[in-house]
């Protein structure tokens, strides 16, 4: 896990740019994107219910995402959210923003790809 | 596993969010914390590790609420569930009920359009009645303080006249005598006959004290009120009303000072009054347009024995109306003692302005109110039945409301908010509706109520109909509301959304509404069959004469022209033979006051040879004097003896013709013809006169009173009480010869005013015009109560049929004919209507004796009328209730099983 600090910055700027791209191919229940971030990043990245839901809502009420609650059969209803067309364009925009950003931090700090 | 819902409904304490967007939230949340706590199990933790591992996730406990409240700004996303969010968000909570109330509206269009019909025609009939009872009631007369003016009138009881106006000896001395009043002010109607400015054209006027204006407290607009000293035989002064100055000298501002022709006098106009002004509603529909000061000449001053003023006086400050009773009582007791010939057994009466002015319409209009309060209730009760009909459909909604934590008061104030708001369209619906109604209601508002003119809608009008409409809604209101407090969820849930105590509930509320509007429609349809049998008996009412076919037109004669009989006969001949020839005139007669357009002119007379009675004994009999043809061309039958002729001359002996009652007061077991009477006592001057004739009873004053004694003398043989009306039969329609016969008399004198030009048809409908007024208003209140009633009755059966499909699926399926299905339907709406035809009955043996002053011939307790009107509502309420009974007949038991 990186510093306190050095998580908590990229948490905040990468946040929203990660739940998007998660709800992008389908729809998702919280628990499922919490899992999913946690899985990919290998433990580097993870949200707690109090911050993961608050951005979610606030992702909500900005219209790029949309909650439904879906009932399965033989169990208890989750709300899945998933990319409205708002969000795939704010996605893409981000995904941009945050290529170039990368890059610059790469050729100016020397960090390679690897 | 291990619960967090508190946990998190812990952490969201003090977020105040909407109660629907929490329980989501800990939804959501717990569903997370569950699924991490089945992993941490499934990894091999113990239950109370598991927990304590995700309550971790919880812990930083403010991270979760500053962030949600960062996006949370307490939007409500989701109005429909509405929990108690305590006292903080009461204007919140109302607007969202107000959308949520205009959403259910829209949503069930039929529903709302007849909600809103029945409470508009409810609202609507009290905002037009009340802008009557506000213009004629409440609204104070057009004078300064009017609440010190009274109206002061001789009391002649005995003689038929429960108030008298006064005569001028009397008057000066009340005048003189007094304590109690500012001051007083007399007034005598007098006819103006205005010549030399275009056509001649007679106008209604008075002739008053000087002072009368500045009592009133009313300046002219235009020039100056009379000087006292104007208050003199000999000065020939006027004032106009704004009316006739507009329309005889279009609105000349240069009328002040100049001189116009009045009865073949010059008088110089003084003053204009303001357009608003009126005239003071005198003793007779007398519609003034001019004032000449009164200016009493000593003849005139001192007679006691005439009796035509009408006296206004302004009480002084702090004496009460009984005080300046009192008094008058006391000097008229005396000027009984010192003229015992003219006032013996006269009293007075003190009477307030506003109570002589509406006197005789304040009954009907507070029927009227009182009418149109429950037309009200009737659509409320109508309202209410929809509403709770509603409120059933929507079980399912009340039941997730309570479900998700909303408390029973706050569905009720949804409730209440919805029907309130449905009350507001209602009545915004109703004042339109009224803004229509009150233009028909003037044209049915008689022109005797003076204020006619004045009515309209203003605040008071808004006002009332504002908290009209509040009532209403909290009135129908009530009942779905408090039936949604007493929604038992349970029962709903356990049954699946079908009938629950709910609904049980609000049958029984539905069968009460019923039994309710029944029961007051049966009150209003009494009132209104006891008025319209009022009116038939009114109109069958025998006048004595033959009303259709007759123009009748007014012509007085000016009296300087025209001073005496000798010089009046050549111009009424030469009248009656031109208008005798005319094409389309069977016959043509003058007529001393025509019946129904005046009140007075009666006269005391003695017989031939029977000693004079006692000054208070002495009969009165209303005369009327009339040219020959009179009888023949009004159509009252001569029974007795011959009308006057040609040979009834000026030096002939004088001819009285007399009526039945006249005849068998006098001479009941005798041959009046050839009987000899006189006015005034026998001692006096004038010739006795013969009765040559007896005719029929005419109702000559009041249409709805018994005739009184009458006689008629011919206008060749009289000085005084000259003929004034031209009375025509016709074989056509009578106003087509109107021009025509005021043509024929210009042609007599170019200068004689013809006005007035009517039918007699229109005459005797003037004289029923109260009583058609209020019996048509009833009816249609009565008839619009009754159609609610029948659509209250039909709703609730169809309900409860609907509601019943199942039940009489069940007969039927074991066997119920067809018949005994539609006994058992009928069965239940008849029960209601009888129970509210009772409730009514008794309701209205009470109720209807309020109007025991508006009925004629028939007592408020009619049989014939309550036994009618209980068939009529039976039979309406019978076929309100047989549709859905017939509907409940075909239900098909198959249909009816398998809906389960």
């Amino acid at each position: 896990m990186a510093s306190p600090i050095l998580d908590r910055e990229l948490k905040k700027g990468s946040a929203e740019l990660l739940i998007l791209s998660l709800v992008e191919d389908r729809p998702r229940h919280g628990y499922d994107i919490g899992q999913l971030i946690e899985l990919r990043s290998r433990g580097t990245l993870r949200f707690n219910v109090a911050s993961l839901y608050p951005l979610l809502y606030r992702l909500e009420k900005r219209g790029w995402i949309r909650g439904r609650w879906v009932e399965k059969a033989g169990q208890r209803r989750r709300r899945y959210y998933r990319l409205t067309p708002a969000g795939e364009k704010i996605l893409k925009a981000q995904r941009e923003g945050w290529r170039e950003f990368v890059e610059a931090i790469s050729r100016i700090t020397g960090i390679q790809h690897a | 596993m291990p619960e967090f819902k508190d946990e998190i409904r812990k952490r969201l304490e003090g977020l105040s969010l909407s109660p629907a967007r929490e329980a989501e939230i800990i939804e959501e949340l717990s569903r997370h914390l569950d699924d991490e706590c089945e992993e941490a199990l499934r990894g091999g933790a113990t239950e109370e590790a598991a927990r304590q591992a995700v309550l971790m996730e919880l812990n930083q406990s403010d991270v979760l609420a500053t962030s949600l409240k960062r996006v949370e700004h307490r939007v409500q996303l989701e109005p429909l569930v509405i929990g108690e969010d305590g006292k903080t968000n009461v204007i919140a909570d109302l607007w969202q009920d107000i959308r949520y109330g205009l959403r259910m509206l829209a949503r069930s269009p039929a529903f709302t359009v007849i909600a809103v019909v029945a409470l508009a025609l409810g609202i609507g009939a009290n905002s037009a009645i009340f802008s009557v009872v506000n213009a004629v009631l409440l609204r104070p007369l057009p004078y300064k303080n009017p609440d010190a003016l009274v109206m002061v009138w001789e009391e002649a009881t005995h003689l038929g006249f429960p108030i008298n106006t006064p005569s001028p000896a009397n008057f000066i001395d009340w005048q003189n005598q007094n304590t109690v009043f500012e001051s007083t002010a007399a007034m005598a109607q007098s006819n103006f006959n205005l010549t030399g400015a275009g056509e001649p054209e007679r106008f209604d006027g008075q002739r008053v004290s000087a002072n009368l204006f500045t009592l009133l407290g009313v300046k002219p607009h235009l020039g100056r009120g009379f000087l006292p000293e104007e208050d003199k035989p000999g000065t020939r002064v006027a004032i106009l009303s704004y009316g006739m100055w507009q329309r005889r000298f279009g609105g000349d501002a240069a009328i002040v000072g100049r001189q116009i022709n009045l009865n073949s006098q010059s008088y110089t106009v003084v003053g204009v009054m303001p357009k608003n002004f009126q005239g003071i509603p005198s003793y007779d529909n007398w519609n003034d347009q001019l004032w000449v000061p009164i200016a009493f000449p000593p003849e005139e001053a001192a007679s006691r024995g005439n009796h035509y003023l009408e006296v206004i006086a302004r009480l002084k400050p702090g004496v009460t109306r009984r005080k300046a009773q009192a008094e008058m009582d006391t000097i008229m007791a005396r000027l009984a003692q010192q003229y015992p010939e003219e006032n013996v057994r006269v009293g007075i009466v003190v009477k307030s302005l506003h109570e002589q002015v509406v006197g005789d319409i304040k009954p009907a209009l507070i029927v009227l109110l009182g009418a149109v309060g429950f037309v009200l209730l009737v659509a409320c009760a109508n309202v209410a039945n929809l509403l709770l009909a509603r409120a059933a459909v929507r079980q399912k909604e009340i039941a997730l409301r309570l479900a998700v934590g909303a408390s029973r008061s706050r569905l009720t104030r949804q409730f209440l908010t919805e029907s309130l708001l449905l009350a507001l369209i209602g009545g915004g619906a109703g004042l339109l509706l009224s803004v229509a109604g009150i233009r028909v209601l003037k044209s049915f508002v008689p022109d005797t109520i003076s204020q006619a003119q004045t009515i309209g809608i203003d605040g008071k009008v808004l006002i009332f109909t504002a908290l009209v409409s509040l009532m209403t809604g909290i009135i129908f209101g009530l009942a779905p509301a408090t039936q949604a407090s007493h929604f038992n969820l349970n029962d709903t849930l356990k049954e699946g959304g079908r009938d629950s105590g709910a609904s049980v509930r609000g049958n029984r509320i539905r069968s009460v509404l019923v039994i309710g509007e029944v029961a007051v429609s049966f009150v209003l349809l009494i009132g209104a069959g006891l008025l319209v049998n009022s009116f038939i008996h009114l109109r069958n009412l025998d006048p004595g004469f033959r009303v259709d076919h007759l123009l009748t037109m007014k012509v007085v004669l000016p009296e300087l022209k025209y001073p005496d009989k000798q010089r009046r006969a050549p111009f009424y001949d030469e009248v009656l033979r031109r208008v005798a020839s005319l094409p389309g005139v069977q016959s043509v007669a003058f007529a001393g006051n025509l019946p129904f357009t005046y009140n007075g002119d009666s006269i005391n007379i003695s017989i031939e040879g029977r000693p004079d009675p006692a000054p208070d004994q002495r009969p009165d009999v209303v005369l009327r004097v009339v040219s020959p043809g009179y009888f023949s061309t009004m159509g009252i039958a001569l029974t007795q003896g011959r009308d006057f002729n040609e040979q009834d001359k000026v030096d002939s002996t004088r001819a009285v013709v007399i009526t039945e009652k006249t005849a068998r007061h006098f001479w009941p077991n005798e041959n009046p013809i050839g009987k000899r009477l006189k006015p005034g006592s026998s001692a006096s001057q004038s010739p006795w006169r013969e009765v040559i004739g007896v005719v029929k009873d005419v109702r000559q004053n009041d249409f709805l009173a018994e005739p009184k004694l009458q006689m008629y003398l011919t206008y060749r043989q009289v000085n005084s009480f000259a003929p004034n009306a031209v009375v025509v039969r016709t074989a056509v329609d009578p106003l087509s010869l109107g021009a025509t016969v005021q043509r024929t008399i210009w042609d007599v004198d170019k200068d004689q005013p013809v006005s007035d030009i009517n039918t007699m048809e229109k005459i005797v409908a003037h004289a029923v015009a109260r009583q058609r007024f209020s019996m048509l208003l009833l009816g249609i209140f009565a008839a619009l109560a009754l159609v609610l009633a029948a659509v209250g009755i039909y709703g609730v059966m169809s309900y409860s049929i609907a509601q019943r499909s199942r039940e009489i699926g069940i007969r039927m399926a074991l066997g119920a004919k067809r018949i005994d299905v539609l006994k058992l339907a009928m069965g239940q709406g008849l029960r209601l209507v009888i129970v509210g035809v009772a409730i009514g009955l008794v309701a209205a043996f009470v109720l209807t004796r309020v109007m025991a002053s508006l009925l004629f011939g028939i007592s408020a307790t009619d049989p014939l009328t309550f036994v009618t009107i209980s068939l009529v509502l039976l039979v309406v309420a019978m076929l309100a209730s047989y549709i859905p009974s017939v509907r409940a007949m075909r239900v098909d038991p198959m249909v009816a099983l398998r809906y389960e």
